[in-house]
């Protein structure tokens, strides 16, 4: 049976009609194109499918859509609001840490919530921080400069 | 994949109505709360059968609160909420929870409930090795009223937990330990995503002179279907001043009573070397917390 569930997209409220069983990962890229937000291992493992619930990084793709009643979804769409770069994603760009750029939005999400709570951590801190993505072009080292620089204000 | 025959996704908002849903639904409905490991369930085939999940966010049980039985937890309290508890960061008996919430990501932390990982009653996860060394037990619910279950008896074996059908897991309560009590827990992975290739929690509790007056050895991470107590090292370490030697004496006992698996993680022989290696560094690192 669907459901019909009112939730927070990014700062707009919307209505949608949701299998018992659907993701919200599956709903953000099938429903509203919002295709910043990456399917991997669709388990819970990799990360690229790392969004904001009510401001916490969670896992899109274990976290039921028929549970987003009232709830407030942030992707990487919405990390901004006004079409400027995060502080964070110009880090990203300007110390080369894209390469395929898959895993990138899920880190970016993840390093946001990090860094709303911790301010100027050191590296240690910081791939503690990020144990819940997974890259496979990098080898983390410009991932982790760029969050640093993000997290140092500089 | 059975989750996608899944039918209904309900969301009560009190404990009756999720009383009678699992009425209705009997074996065929599963209590999700944070979600975080209906995915690995469905993996192990274990949703063959399920037709409604009954979310339980939405029932009030997310506190943690000091009773007169101790230390209460309720359900759905997140590990991100009970990282963050008073007492879970500030007192020495607590450190094997406080240990065993550090190796779970971000994003797991934020989801994953005490309610869930508990219920789940899987061996390889961490939070039940360190709460079975606090002596914890579990609060359920059913329609004759709640009910207290110990973990060794609610862990009844793989993936099996001891409720009734029409019963579901409130909280657990941590009981009042002894005064000079401090704890510690540890696993061994290969990368920070994985299940454990062994885990282990020590308690110790001392009397004023020093003197162990009650152990906890319990070596998870999938050893054998449930955590399992090391009784026999446990009573090496009880009525003893917790030498150097008799803490490696008990760290050489556990592998005495352990039995575990190979598997693509470890061979056996790892998994027993490692249960004594942690062992010894878990209670040295309790002992180091009653200072």
């Amino acid at each position: 049976m669907k459901k019909l569930i009112t939730l927070e997209i990014n700062g707009e409220l919307t209505e949608l009609s949701v299998e018992p069983s659907e993701s919200l990962l599956q709903v953000l890229r099938r429903q509203y194109g919002l295709t910043g937000t990456k399917r991997g291992c669709d388990s819970g493992g990799c990360g690229c499918c790392t969004v904001h619930l009510d401001g916490k990084a969670v896992y899109s793709c274990m976290v039921f859509a028929s549970s987003l009643q009232n709830r407030r979804v942030t992707t990487i769409e919405g990390l901004t609001g006004d079409g400027e770069l995060d502080p964070l994603q110009t880090a990203f760009v300007e110390k080369g840490a894209v390469q395929c750029g898959y895993c990138t939005c899920g880190i970016i999400m993840t390093a946001k919530e990090f860094l709303s709570h911790e301010s100027d951590p050191d590296e240690e801190q910081i791939r503690h921080a990020i144990a819940g993505n997974l890259c496979r072009c990098t080898g983390y080292h410009k991932i982790v400069e760029a969050i640093k620089t993000a997290g140092s204000g500089s | 994949m059975s989750l996608t025959n899944v039918k209904e996704y309900f969301t009560p908002s009190g404990k009756d109505e999720v009383l009678e849903l699992l009425q209705t639904y009997g074996d065929s409905a599963l209590i999700v709360a944070g979600g975080s490991f209906v995915h690995g369930l469905d993996a192990r085939d274990l949703l063959i059968g399920i037709d409604a999940l009954i979310d339980i966010k939405n029932i009030g049980l997310d506190e943690v609160r000091n009773t007169s039985e101790g230390l209460s937890v309720d359900a759905l309290v997140t590990f991100t909420e009970l990282k963050k508890a008073g007492e879970i960061k500030d007192r020495p008996e607590f450190g094997a929870v406080r240990d065993a919430l550090e190796y779970p990501p971000l994003q797991i932390r934020n989801l994953a409930t005490i309610g869930g990982n508990i219920a789940s009653a899987c061996p390889y996860f961490d939070v039940p090795t360190a709460i079975m060394a606090l002596d914890a037990v579990v609060q359920a619910q059913g329609p004759a009223g709640s009910r207290t279950i110990d973990l060794q008896s609610f862990f009844a074996g793989l993936f099996q937990n001891a409720l009734e059908t029409n019963e579901f897991v409130t909280g657990i309560t941590f009981p009042q330990l002894p005064a000079r009590s401090a704890s510690a827990f540890i696993k061994l992975e290969s990368n920070a995503n994985d299940l454990a290739i062994v885990n282990v929690a020590a308690r110790i509790s001392v009397d004023d002179a020093g003197v162990c007056q009650a152990a906890r050895l319990v070596v998870g991470g999938g050893v054998a279907e449930t955590p399992v107590r090391a009784a026999a090292a446990e009573a090496l370490l009880e009525g003893s001043t917790l030498s150097e030697e008799t803490v490696q004496k008990a760290a050489e006992a556990v592998g005495t009573e352990l039995d575990p698996m190979s598997d693509h993680r470890a061979s056996a022989a790892y998994r027993l070397a490692m249960a004594c290696t942690l062992t010894r560094r878990a209670v040295r690192q309790a002992i180091e917390r009653l200072k």
